[in-house]
């Protein structure tokens, strides 16, 4: 997985490409971090680029809502597309992320 | 055949055959209205005798023909009466199988419904929606767990960075102990230079030193103990990481195919359920359909009544027909046989198609006031060893 950060005053986007898998555990930490220390309210990331995600993917988005939330800073999920979506869908992430397609 | 002779010269017969053309009006009456002389009175008094005793002869069959035309009126009626009763008992069974076919329909209808799990009947709606929440309660602990695990695996990355840095203090220890092990010779050694004057120093020097192999000893049981947490911690992330890597997203997409799968199966009960009240209508309805033809079978009793009326008349008709003879001969002369209208005869034989009503009438006309008779020659079942009844034979 690869990721590009664009980050404004109010909203960074955060562009996920490739496979998010748990090999990818120490970079999205990495990542995390990253969000966390700019200054932008909404966080976004963009995962219209993103191919796959597997369970442990999931559990990292999970943590970094946790982590943002925590900062009173929001996580939005954005443009999902194939597997990502349809394992979004069905993991019903929408009720704790807002997803926007 | 019987009435096949149209000879006049064959013996025994009681009754000559005479032409048809003796029912018509005879040349005998032709020759105009003059003065009858005597000779022509009596050819017109032979004339009006040979015609009475025609007409004698032909009414008599003609009564005769009435009568078996009433019995075979009766015996249609009874036949018909008969057939009508077995036609509605086989409706009422029909009936009454439609009837149970509709009810039975209606038992796998709710049967179809839902399933019974454990003695208890659940519809298939609420199966179906327990086992997409079930499901769907399985995947929320697949994505707890797999957040959980995550939070582990880097709670670990953190504790093995920590230990790495308990590493590098032992270290550290070590270096420093050294130093002070090397300090505290050196002083031993200026002591022992020093003489009487250092002996105190020396004895301290010596205890530092003791306090440096301590400490030493103390440093090497702290790696040995930190090395297995060491091991401990990084077995653990190990299997933590074999947890955390086990993709469960293929199980979390199962959902969509057991999701479709339960459609499918609504869907598909539904259709049924459909079918099967439409069937069981079916079923309503053919039954009402049969309970109204029965009722329609009631024609037969307004036949009966009818055929009733026409053989009463029938009966009338040749009760005034035989009163009719009975007079006519009384006036005739006793010697005077009346012939048969045997060309009348044939012609209303040849209208009976039915074998066997035709051998009934055939054997009623000659056994008729016979000594046969009256031993029961004539009863209804004559002619039934021809075959079936109702058989209709076709030439």
């Amino acid at each position: 997985m690869d990721y590009s950060i664009d980050a404004k005053d109010h909203e960074a986007t955060v562009r996920l490409s490739g496979r998010l898998t748990f090999n990818d555990h120490a970079k999205l930490r990495a990542l995390i971090r990253e969000m966390s220390q700019n200054h932008a309210r909404r966080q976004v990331l963009d995962l219209s680029s993103l191919e796959f995600v597997d369970s442990a993917g999931i559990g990292m988005l999970l943590i970094a809502r946790e982590e943002l939330v925590g900062q009173e800073k929001s996580l939005v999920l954005r443009q999902p597309v194939g597997q990502v979506k349809r394992v979004l869908s069905v993991a019903q992430l929408g009720k704790l992320i807002s997803i926007e397609e | 055949m019987f009435f096949n002779r149209r000879d006049s010269s064959h013996g025994g017969s009681p009754h000559p055959v005479v032409k048809s053309s003796a029912f018509k009006t005879d040349e005998a009456d032709a020759p105009g209205r003059a003065v009858p002389t005597a000779a022509a009175r009596v050819d017109a008094a032979a004339v009006a005798h040979e015609t009475l005793i025609n007409w004698l002869g032909f009414a008599d069959i003609q009564r005769r023909t009435m009568e078996i035309l009433r019995s075979e009126l009766d015996r249609t009626s009874v036949l018909v009466e008969n057939s009508t009763l077995d036609l509605s008992a086989r409706f009422r069974d029909l009936a009454e199988s439609a009837r149970n076919q509709a009810s039975q329909v209606e038992h796998i209808i709710i049967m179809a419904r839902s399933v019974e799990i454990d003695g208890d009947k659940v519809p298939i709606d609420h199966l179906v929606t327990s086992m997409q929440d079930a499901i769907s309660g399985m995947i929320d602990n697949i994505v707890t767990l797999s957040m959980k695990a995550m939070n582990m695996v880097y709670l670990l990355d953190d504790v093995q960075k920590d230990v790495e840095d308990l590493e590098k203090c032992i270290s550290d220890i070590d270096s420093i102990n050294r130093q002070t092990n090397f300090l505290a010779l050196n002083a031993t050694i200026e002591a022992s230079r020093a003489g009487e004057a250092g002996r105190t120093f020396a004895v301290v020097a010596q205890e530092v030193r003791h306090l440096s192999r301590t400490t030493s000893a103390l440093a090497d049981r702290m790696r040995a103990k930190v090395m297995a947490v060491v091991k401990g911690v990084r077995d653990g992330h190990d299997i933590l990481r074999m947890i955390a890597n086990t993709d469960m997203s293929p199980q979390m997409l199962a959902k969509e195919r057991v999701d479709k799968t339960m459609e499918s199966l609504v869907v598909q009960t539904n259709h049924f359920q459909d079918v099967l009240e439409g069937a069981a209508a079916s079923s309503g309805e053919m039954s009402a359909h049969i309970s109204r033809m029965v009722t329609g079978m009631q024609f037969q009793d307004l036949t009966k009544q009818r055929l009733e009326h026409v053989g009463d008349s029938m009966s009338i008709i040749s009760a005034g027909l035989e009163e009719l003879v009975t007079r006519t001969r009384a006036v005739l002369p006793t010697d005077s046989p009346a012939p048969m209208p045997q060309e009348w005869l044939d012609h209303l034989l040849g209208r009976f198609t039915l074998s066997e009503m035709r051998q009934r009438f055939v054997r009623h006309l000659l056994l008729e006031g016979t000594a046969l008779d009256d031993h029961g020659a004539l009863d209804a079942t004559a002619g039934l060893d021809q075959g079936a009844e109702g058989d209709i034979e076709l030439f």
